[in-house]
């Protein structure tokens, strides 16, 4: 969503030959993509999804990693313990790490998680997954079938404020609604789960409904398998409205156990900081460190002192302009892959930006070159459409809006809107993984605007509060943008462009079916025709300006040997270790 | 702390009233006269009078526009280059490629306008404040006396909390914009005018004109807003001048946290400050010129102010 929605690229150490056959398929078309994209206009410029890594193993420092906590920053702090009730990258940075999903990714592959190997049917409406044996919660409890069930039938079953989609975002998202889905609460669509049934280590849960966000949705933070022991402790109904503060369980270390490679010790509120400590009965490869530590660490300012003295040996979303002299330093900052979009917003709601036109000529006035060269991370590229080329269904015919001012202002006169003012917002007290610093990108495109001949109104809005009024349609032209949950264009288009909203304020029915009809399609090659078709729709009806995808950047201290980072933002921290001094 | 800033603004009351009954000549003059000896007060008024030459002539001063991003291009702030000072742009380009020497300039008019429109706003509501205080702590009777106590008690509360505090809880509430950073710097400077200018106000109800308006009949209304009030600004004028200084690193300040003028184009000393912090690492030269530039105007202000009060006080001036 706008924040980063994590899953983690836990490598496929123990891919099977079971989950070779029905997943290897996957992953082939994942890379088949990246190969086509050579050819294409951006390619050159654009970096790999998942770049080499250049440094090798490193001898691990056993006593550090024994008794020294890894302390990591993070610009936020998270929502929940409980995953499913929560939609943003703070808190699946921690809800990773204590638990696993039935499937998961090594860079944007979908790769065996929970699930050693899954099966569907040709519909598409019936999906069953071959656990792996031996897996056990952190509270004892053994993994099966019916553990899985339990878990998908309670978040089915969720009643009152549970269905809110501030807090259950992505069921309703993936799932449309509940077995008995509350207006009220904001949820009006039905369900498409339609029961699971365990068999010992398999689990087969069925939709109604086919919709492109499978398998994805089963590799989703949100989408992890809590141990039954835990859920019995839950009753599931002390939050009667959508503003209910969050049930208790889900605020402190105790009741909720997962598969995980580390365990809940401890969230201390007041020092905002979340403590996990490795499970020694992991299923996988045991955690380097004993003890992670996630602190929540101000902007990035204080993060990077903070790092600089010591105090911790890591944090996400470094400033473009830290890196450099960050690596000067000794310290290591990772390239990620690229697996965003940051976006300008036409929104029509107002009407005034209704005009073709002027969207036209706003889009022809933005350099995008100069904010992909000048402010955003190198390694990233301008976007031509509303996803990044990595992935199935980019077009390479959209239509190109290539700066020029000149064209801009001819279309404005033209377009009768020479006088023209827009209320232009952008988000403060933020950075995000596709947009490191809103400000700078929004005095830019401001001045390009000024230049083209608009009058921009200059509106900044607190993060907290930058969502609601962007999806309200309260400002005409607004910077947001999306990482990616899963390797599938639908968790993309289909974010934004599923029917009419105040996000956009515009009705193009084309579209919308369009996008249905693709959403619904099972094959993945006719589905990425279907994309392809819609991206070149889109970019003619011009919602938006499609600015950049960019790599976001993630710091550690030189005596940490990191993790592969992942381009969906979903780093394992049972990889790291401290290492050895050489 | 409150104690020390209560007990200087006093010392600056008693100043007023001593120079007026002594030597002859009035205060102005008097203070004129020993400022010009003194080196603390000509730089003072160097540095101020230098600042107020460019905050007024700033647009014509200028070479390049303050806000055009002319040198966009050339300027890599994810990579830390920012083309340094050079025959085009004396202090070099700042992160979207505008001329930083013609944005201190301008800058400089916002920080002179925020400053004196603070000022005069804190003056204009402490003198009321101060002056119905005063005026009804010296011919209201017991009930102004009452008035007075609960007035000036007010005041001392609003004394006690650090200024920075108190602007900061005004432009939160009002929301960033210039006009929030002058309100909130100039509703933090209120208390202190008001307890001086009662403080002067009192001090002149007992001298000897005053008692001869009295017995002349003359309304007390008038007595106080003809007599009184005009002969108890002196050492509020001094103060000013010092509040000048604190207005202007205030207003920086705010700016700085985010609560000032929300368009980012627009030049002010504060907020290319709070801009050059995440630079710090590769690019020290974006935050010392203003950082530069708001100490040596608020230096300025509080040299000419300092020298000013110094050369009233009565206690200073027997060492002398």
């Amino acid at each position: 969503m706008r924040t980063s929605r994590t899953t983690l690229a836990r490598r496929a150490v123990a891919a099977s030959a079971s989950a070779v056959i029905a997943l290897g398929a996957l992953a082939a078309c994942g890379s088949e993509g990246d190969g086509e994209d050579e050819d294409t206009q951006n390619a050159e410029d654009f970096s790999f999804e998942c770049p080499e890594r250049e440094d090798g193993e490193r001898a691990p420092d056993e006593a550090a990693n024994e008794e020294q906590p890894f302390i990591f920053g993070t610009p936020g702090v998270p929502t929940s313990l409980d995953p499913v009730l929560a939609s943003d990258g703070e808190t699946f940075r921690v809800t990773r790490q204590v638990f696993d999903t039935l499937l998961d990714h090594d860079c944007t592959d979908m790769v065996p998680g929970l699930a050693e190997s899954y099966e569907q049917n040709d519909e598409g409406t019936e999906w069953t997954f071959h656990l792996r044996e031996g897996v056990t919660f952190h509270d004892g409890v053994e993994l099966d079938g019916e553990a899985v069930c339990a878990n998908f039938d309670r978040w089915n079953n969720f009643t009152g404020g549970y269905q809110s989609p501030s807090n259950t975002y992505y069921w309703s998202n993936f799932f449309r609604g509940f077995a008995e889905s509350d207006p009220e609460m904001g949820v009006e669509g039905e369900s498409i789960y339609d029961g699971c049934e365990a068999d010992g280590l398999t689990a087969t849960i069925r939709i109604s409904e086919y919709t492109a966000n499978f398998p994805g949705a089963f590799s989703m933070a949100t989408t992890a398998i809590v141990s039954p022991g835990s859920l019995e402790q839950l009753t599931d109904d002390d939050m009667d409205a959508p503003d209910s503060p969050l049930p208790e369980y889900s605020q402190e270390a105790g009741v909720l156990a997962g598969t995980g490679p580390y365990k809940y010790v401890e969230w201390d509120h007041s020092e905002n900081a979340v403590t996990l400590e490795r499970y020694d009965d992991y299923w996988g490869d045991p955690a380097g460190v004993k003890t992670i530590i996630f602190r929540q660490i101000g902007d990035g300012n204080a993060l990077r002192q903070a790092l600089e003295a010591g105090d911790i040996h890591g944090y996400d979303l470094v400033s473009p302009a830290d890196v450099q002299p960050l690596i000067d330093a000794g310290f290591q900052v990772p390239t990620r892959g690229v697996f965003n979009i940051l976006y300008l917003s036409y929104n029509q709601v107002s009407g005034t930006l209704g005009d073709h036109a002027i969207r036209e000529a706003l889009s022809y006035a933005v350099d995008r070159e100069r904010i992909v060269n000048s402010v955003l991370p190198p390694g990233g590229s301008v976007a031509t459409q509303f996803m990044p080329p990595s992935l199935e269904g980019w077009s390479e015919d959209v239509v190109q809006y290539e700066h020029d001012p000149e064209r801009a202002t001819e279309l404005l006169a033209d377009a009768g809107a020479e006088d023209l003012e827009l209320e232009f917002c952008y988000p403060t007290d933020v950075s995000r993984p596709y947009m490191p610093n809103p400000k700078d990108i929004f005095d830019i495109i401001a001045q390009n605007l000024e230049d083209a001949g608009v009058t921009v109104e200059a509106t900044p809005i607190t993060w907290v509060d930058y969502i609601d009024a962007t999806n309200q349609g309260e400002c005409e032209l607004y910077l947001l943008g999306w990482t990616g949950d899963f390797n599938e264009a639908y968790n993309f288009l289909g974010t934004w462009f599923q029917t009419e909203t105040t996000e956009w304020g515009f009705d193009n029915p084309e579209i919308f079916d369009g996008l249905a009809e693709a959403a619904s399609e099972p094959d993945a090659d006719v589905r990425a025709e279907h994309w392809i078709e819609l991206n070149e729709m889109i970019m003619e009806e011009l919602p938006g300006l499609p600015i950049s995808s960019s790599p976001p950047s993630i710091a550690f201290a030189p005596e940490v040997y990191p993790p592969d980072v992942s381009p969906l933002t979903q780093e394992d921290f049972s990889e790291l270790y401290f290492a050895a001094a050489e | 702390m409150t104690l020390a800033k209560i007990e200087k603004l006093d010392r600056l009351v008693e100043a007023g009233v001593e120079a007026r009954t002594a030597e002859g000549g009035s205060l102005w003059h008097q203070s004129l006269r020993r400022m010009r000896r003194s080196p603390m007060a000509i730089t003072g008024a160097a540095i101020v009078g230098l600042f107020l030459l460019i905050a007024i002539l700033g647009p014509w001063i200028a070479p390049h526009s303050s806000t055009a991003q002319e040198w966009g291009d050339e300027v890599f702030l994810n990579r830390n280059i920012f083309p340094g000072p050079r025959a085009e742009n004396w202090f070099g380009l700042d992160h979207l490629g505008r001329d930083m020497f013609s944005r201190m300039v301008v800058g400089a008019r916002q920080t002179l306008l925020v400053g004196v429109v603070a000022t005069l706003i804190g003056f204009a509501a402490g003198a009321v404040v101060g002056g119905v205080a005063a005026a009804s702590g010296i011919f209201g009777g017991r009930w102004g006396q009452r008035i007075e106590s609960v007035i000036m008690r007010s005041v001392d509360v609003a004394l006690a909390i650090p200024m920075l505090l108190l602007a900061l809880s005004i432009a939160a509430m009002l929301g960033p914009s210039l006009t929030t950073v002058m309100v909130a710097v100039g509703v933090a400077q209120i208390p202190i005018f008001a307890r001086l200018l009662r403080g002067s106000m009192l001090a002149q109800a007992h001298s000897d004109y005053v008692m001869a308006a009295i017995s002349l009949g003359v309304p007390k209304s008038r007595i106080v807003i003809s007599h009184i009030f005009p002969n108890s600004l002196g050492p509020v004028i001094v103060q000013a001048t010092l509040v000048l200084a604190t207005a202007i690193i205030e207003a920086a300040a705010l700016s700085y946290l985010g609560l000032g003028n929300p368009d980012p184009g627009s030049a002010e000393w504060g907020t290319m400050l709070a801009d050059a912090q995440r630079f710090l690492a590769g690019a020290p030269q974006l935050a010392i010129y203003p950082a530069v530039g708001i100490i040596i105007t608020a230096l300025g202000f509080t040299l000419l102010g300092e020298a000013m009060r110094e050369s009233l006080d009565p206690r200073l001036r027997r060492e002398q």
